[in-house]
């Protein structure tokens, strides 16, 4: 049966289904049928003796919940763990693809949690309202929270396991000054009912949306903190309902490979879950395809270092003419570079406006490579890009100097390695800013994007100077890399201390006699054990 | 500090500390670092947003924490949740390289190899 014609047939049985109450019933537009019956198989055998099926394909306590397909795999590990379920990595991987379509999240109530499912590193726990930073964010990033959809009796009992299984979170700094059980029992359930619940007219339509077909050839560009920009092609080519295998022509601004390839799972209709290479190292790929199957973007991060890893943002070739970057994304005066520009349709002259001259040295899939020359007194600040009728702004910018750097990310937690565990690296860059006066004598930050420095650490207070922080925590490379020194008590430091730190990480940026600076803050951990996808 | 003889290396070392001048360094480290359920040092940061307060090493206590469920987010528990934890690794001080990590199913979103 054509794929269209059978999302028409089953959306509909969707719906008879949310009429009659039921989620898990809803087999929605996301599966075919046969792949539905042999998920909907695995749960009924594996999961049914407790979760009882109290309709065709509704199970009691699974069918109140919706999650992203890392929230699933987490309940499953529970379910192991705790309950001694046994599952074989097929069935595992069967209820995974088969819970995560059924019971799924619609693309704008993943959105608030993304940046979990990417495993971006140093990122701030959400921003909810009420009392839920004190109540959940003390152990988790409230990503957790945010990604899981369930009925006021979920989260109740939800709460109840917390307290059970994890008895002394009561007694916990931030519990035990608060009435914790009171609040989390009464008032807590209802509230986050109200913010994340099961049923939503998102999930309604997403669900009995047709997939977008994702195969084609994709205009690719990034950024690597530490490496920089990247940009090219991949080609995505559709194995299955559900699989597709890509392959990745990209390169560095400066011209160098960055290929690779990629295997990758599509879950609820816009999640791309892949794992492949770029650059010859492993990675891990979290992306999200937008509903109409025309941009897909996310990160990827190295297999064992999700700390290391690059923005990916990829468009169709074919659509509206549109520049989608430009590398770099700044132009010094007096200088003759190369440039990219990333897009699509880009016919005609190229103009980047007063004081520039730029040639076209060749037209590539991805967009043109040129020769930029910027005179000496050309003005500093964005520039609108023109490329035939196309026309960009603050994609790139022209400046004399940089007045000022900031380190990113202005914090960060690094933590200690050994044995079992890999070190958590934390990764800086500095990036560079031109002051520019505009209209009414009003002087405003242009964003230059990363510059090349020069790295040191130096203690952040006396009391780092004084445990020898700088000397025992680990190595800043020259590429805005700290990697932590090994765990474990270090008999060179007092009481055999751990080589944690407390830091700051300064870059510097020398112009002849003048040198501009910005520092981060860095803290160097210990090891945590419980590494789950969400936390 | 004359009645009291030291039982352990830790001990010795605040003995030291204390006879060489440092006491009130020491005391401060007592009071905000002793990794017990009336105080919180915190896991990843201290109560002053350092490292200095932690409990350190973190070995010398890590089964103190892991035995009650201390630190649920970063510590696997014993008591409940991962019972075997820690089995064949009596010493955390000698054998935390061996300790595991858990969640083996972290990847399991992503196609295999």
């Amino acid at each position: 049966m054509h794929w269209r014609v059978w999302s028409l047939i089953s959306g509909g049985v969707a719906a008879v289904a949310v009429l009659l109450g039921t989620v898990g019933a809803a087999h929605a537009a996301m599966m075919p049928p046969a792949a539905a019956r042999a998920g909907l198989a695995v749960v009924q055998a594996h999961c049914s003796a407790c979760h009882r099926e109290t309709a065709p394909g509704h199970f009691a306590r699974i069918s109140e919940e919706r999650k992203s397909p890392e929230g699933w795999a987490m309940t499953i590990f529970r379910m192991e763990n705790v309950h001694g379920v046994r599952l074989t990595q097929k069935q595992l991987r069967t209820i995974l693809r088969y819970l995560s379509d059924v019971q799924g999240l619609a693309p704008s109530e993943t959105r608030a949690g993304r940046f979990a499912l990417e495993r971006r590193p140093n990122h701030p726990i959400l921003k909810l309202p009420y009392n839920l930073p004190v109540m959940c964010g003390r152990c988790h990033s409230l990503a957790r929270v945010a990604l899981t959809r369930q009925p006021a009796s979920e989260w109740r009992k939800l709460i109840n396991f917390h307290v059970g299984q994890f008895p002394f979170l009561e007694y916990q700094d931030g519990s035990r000054d608060i009435r914790w059980w009171k609040i989390a029992s009464t008032q807590l359930p209802a509230k986050l009912a109200k913010l994340f619940p099961l049923h939503s007219a998102a999930w309604r339509q997403w669900r009995n949306r047709p997939r977008a077909d994702l195969a084609g050839v994709w205009i690719v560009h990034g950024d690597m903190p530490g490496r920089g920009d990247y940009y090219g092609t991949a080609l995505i080519r559709r194995r299955s309902w559900d699989r597709y295998r890509a392959r990745y022509v990209l390169h560095y601004a400066n011209g160098a490979a960055f290929n690779g390839s990629s295997d990758a799972i599509i879950y609820t209709g816009f999640q791309w879950r892949g794992t492949g290479t770029l650059g010859g190292k492993p990675v891990h790929e979290v992306y999200f395809a937008a509903a109409n199957g025309s941009r897909i973007r996310g990160r990827w991060f190295l297999a064992g270092h999700s700390e290391i890893g690059g923005d990916w943002d990829a468009a169709r070739t074919t659509g509206a003419p549109k520049v989608m970057a430009v590398i770099p994304s700044a132009l010094e005066v007096g200088t003759r570079q190369r440039l990219i520009l990333v897009g699509r349709g880009l016919r005609g002259g190229v103009d980047l406006g007063p004081g520039t001259k730029a040639r076209i040295l060749v037209r590539r899939p991805y967009g043109l490579i040129l020769s930029v020359r910027v005179n000496a007194h050309a003005a500093p600040g964005y520039r609108t890009v023109r490329v035939g009728g196309v026309r960009s702004r603050d994609l790139l910018a022209v400046y004399r100097r940089v007045d000022h750097l900031e380190v990113e990310p202005a914090f960060a937690i690094a933590r200690l390695g050994g044995g079992t565990l890999a070190p958590v690296d934390a990764q800086f860059q500095a990036i560079g800013y031109t002051n520019v006066l505009g209209a009414h004598g009003r002087v405003s930050a242009v964003r230059l994007g990363a510059m090349p420095v020069t790295w040191s650490v130096a203690p952040f207070n006396a009391e780092a100077a004084k445990r020898g922080d700088v000397r025992f925590a680990g190595t800043l490379r020259q590429d805005g890399l700290f990697v932590p020194a090994e765990g474990g008590p270090d008999s060179k430091r007092q009481f055999s201390a751990d080589n944690t730190g407390d830091l700051y990480v300064v870059a510097t940026r020398r112009t002849g006699k003048t040198a501009v600076v910005a520092k981060a803050h860095l803290i160097v951990t210990v090891q945590r054990w419980i590494k789950p996808p969400i936390y | 500090m004359s009645g009291l003889k030291s039982v352990n290396h830790k001990a010795d070392l605040l003995l030291e500390a204390a006879e060489s001048g440092h006491v009130e360094e020491v005391s401060a480290m007592e009071t905000v670092a002793g990794c017990v359920t009336t105080f919180d040092p915190g896991w990843e940061v201290d109560p002053f947003g350092g490292v200095a307060s932690l409990c350190q090493p973190m070995e010398a206590d890590l089964y103190g924490c892991s035995d009650p469920c201390w630190w649920p987010a970063q510590v696997p528990d014993t008591m409940n949740t991962y019972p075997n934890w820690q089995d064949g690794k009596p010493s955390a001080q000698h054998d935390w390289r061996e300790l595991n990590p858990v969640y083996p199913n972290t990847n399991a979103v992503f196609p295999k190899k």
